[in-house]
């Protein structure tokens, strides 16, 4: 591991050792529970959100695939002979609220996806690096570094440029953002546990290495690896949509919230909502991810 | 110390060995680069005039042969040399990062410091959810925003290009506000794990004033960690962050260019573009690193 302290996705908090820090966490505690329910508002966001993703257009107030060119640009609270269209309406007289809620799904899957590959990578090369130690460790370790300090935004875009953008390369691109935080933070924790006395027990009973990283290992490392997930959601969500902005990324006909914002930007001028409307999506959902990551990792502090 | 160079040069030549993997052998630049209904002779003849209709193992010789003595083709849309089109543009961008890294520091270690020396204190928790706000949203839909709000609707500053110094000031604002919130969050755990130590309360105890021993003790010595903690974003902007803000101000620095040579199918300063941010983006890197062992003797040198 290098000494220095590269950025980590999940901050962590200084272990207090004074009595005076002992003191301080727990008026911090004091207020953590005061805060309390709080965060129900973000798993409410977050269902929302999944339930745009699944059931899609179904919950659409107005046809989203409607077009009506003498309803082009309508600002938000606009009714017309379709019913109230709530965030106004596109440049082709769409309803904006089901453009957004029909974007949903993709950008949920690709995040999803890429979640999906990256966190797999990550934790199976953490988990072997920790594991055995040695040489495996350390090209595990030389490798993530050398991934994490690789510029993939920019190679991602000459990528795109060769053989145009898709779908698929984001899928390609977006695993390599977040495998290596996996892969150091899975890897630190398993060295940790690797001390524990159930792990010299399992050892002793005679459990081959795999039975003891998937039946021992894994499932105490769970709870770090759901919250990375929960927050590296958030960062992947962004890179998609950056990247989709730049046109790297999803090309229409198919749609993301930031291939919205993308599009809608041509008409800043005169149609702000068709910018601003799908970026507060993207804002409240990564906010929602961060929140709860954050308080997460806020509950470790205290309890410890 | 050797071993961290080494490391830099390995992650350059990765770099180097990417951008050449991607365009020799998946991509086709000279079908790219062709019109749409270029006939076969015509991607023929453009392939050699590239040069990519020649063994590899000769491709790559060239191509790193280029990269050495700094000739990476040339831009089909401006008929000059690709660096050149990338080096004009250089200015601009080196302009915009250094103004949104000085207002990302200005907000990031103030607002740190402060909410780290009194953790759980109500500057400490306001702060905090302002930087979490600041790291969900998305750089170039803050762009945007701001440009309606101070550009399109209260008209106090122009909305794109750079024609003045009053450009200058959203796309600053912009980077700033994102970075600013994670090096808030660096910074306030850092200073927040060194208020914790018992050398603090030892100096409380002596009688010194809170606000005191943070400016005497803790400050001089987090101080290294947060000098890197800029350093680091500031080299982050230059992996891609910055590029987004470019091409929402329409800011003449080399993300926007090399956005617009991906319209324009001008490969040769795509290539130059990633080649001249990634080199950047790996060598500062390593500055920072070198510079944070070098000045902080605590940390051992791997």
């Amino acid at each position: 591991m290098s000494a220095v302290t590269v950025p980590s996705v999940v901050p962590d908090e200084g272990e207090g050792v004074g009595v005076a820090a002992r003191l301080r966490s727990r008026v911090a505690r004091g207020r953590g529970a005061l805060r309390g329910r709080g965060y129900l508002v973000w798993v409410f966001v977050l269902l929302v959100i999944a339930a745009f993703a699944v059931f899609g257009d179904l919950l659409a107030p107005i046809d989203p695939a409607l077009q009506a060119p003498r309803d082009r640009l309508l600002g938000p609270m606009s009714s017309t002979d379709s019913g109230l269209h709530v965030f106004g309406t596109d440049q082709l007289g769409r309803d904006l609220f089901g453009r957004v809620i029909v974007g949903t799904r993709l950008t949920v899957v690709i995040a999803l996806a890429s979640m999906v590959a990256g966190s797999l990578v990550g934790t199976a090369a953490g988990l072997v690096a920790g594991f055995y130690g040695g040489p495996v460790d350390r090209l595990v370790s030389r490798v993530a570094e050398a991934q994490t300090a690789m510029p993939m935004f920019l190679i991602a875009i000459l990528l795109v440029s060769l053989v145009g953008a898709s779908v698929v390369n984001l899928v390609i691109v977006l695993p390599t953002l977040v495998w290596p935080s996996f892969a150091r933070i899975v890897r630190a924790e398993t060295l940790r546990l690797r001390q524990a006395g159930f792990m010299e027990a399992a050892v002793v009973v005679g459990g081959s290495n795999g039975w003891i990283m998937g039946r021992h290992l894994l499932p105490n490392l769970a709870t770090r690896i759901v919250t990375l997930t929960v927050v590296s959601t958030g960062q992947v969500i962004l890179a998609e949509a950056g990247l989709s902005f730049l046109g790297a990324g999803v090309q229409a006909p198919d749609t993301t919230w930031g291939l919205l914002v993308s599009t809608g930007r041509e008409y800043l001028a005169v149609a702000w909502w068709l910018t601003i409307v799908p970026g507060v999506f993207l804002v409240l959902t990564v906010l929602a991810l961060n929140m709860l990551g954050r308080r997460y990792t806020d509950d470790r502090g205290a309890a410890a | 110390m050797l071993g961290r160079l080494r490391d830099g040069a390995v992650v350059l030549l990765l770099v180097l060995a990417a951008v050449f993997v991607l365009s020799a052998i998946v991509g086709d630049p000279a079908g790219v680069m062709a019109p749409t209904d270029a006939s076969e002779e015509e991607i023929a003849r453009i392939a050699h005039q590239l040069g990519t209709d020649r063994p590899l193992l000769t491709q790559a010789g060239d191509y790193f042969g280029g990269v050495v003595t700094g000739d990476l083709g040339e831009s089909t849309w401006q008929n000059r040399p690709a660096l050149d089109v990338i080096a004009d543009a250089l200015p601009a961008t080196i302009r915009l990062t250094l103004a949104g890294i000085a207002v990302a520091a200005l907000l990031g270690v103030t607002f740190g410091v402060l909410a780290g020396a009194r953790p759980g204190s109500r500057l400490d928790r306001w702060a905090n959810v302002v930087a979490t706000v600041g790291l969900s949203v998305p750089t170039f839909w803050l762009g945007l925003l701001l440009i309606v709000v101070f550009a399109v609707q209260l008209r106090l500053v122009p909305t794109s290009g750079d024609t003045e110094w009053k450009s200058l000031i959203l796309p600053a604002a912009t980077v700033g506000f994102e970075h600013g919130g994670r090096i808030f969050q660096l910074v306030r755990s850092a200073v927040a794990e060194e208020v914790s130590k018992p050398y603090v309360l030892v100096a409380r105890s002596r009688g010194l004033s809170h606000r005191g021993v943070v400016g005497r003790h803790v400050l001089r010595n987090s101080g290294m960690l947060i000098l890197t903690t800029v350093g680091w974003e500031y080299v982050r902007l230059w992996g891609g962050a910055v590029f987004a803000v470019e091409v929402v101000f329409a800011w003449p620095g080399i993300g926007q260019t090399i956005i617009t040579a991906t319209d324009r199918q001008d490969f040769p300063v795509v290539q130059a573009g990633v080649i001249v941010a990634g080199a950047f983006v790996v060598l500062a890197n390593l500055a920072v690193d070198v510079l944070y062992r070098v000045v902080d003797r605590r940390v051992q040198v791997a």
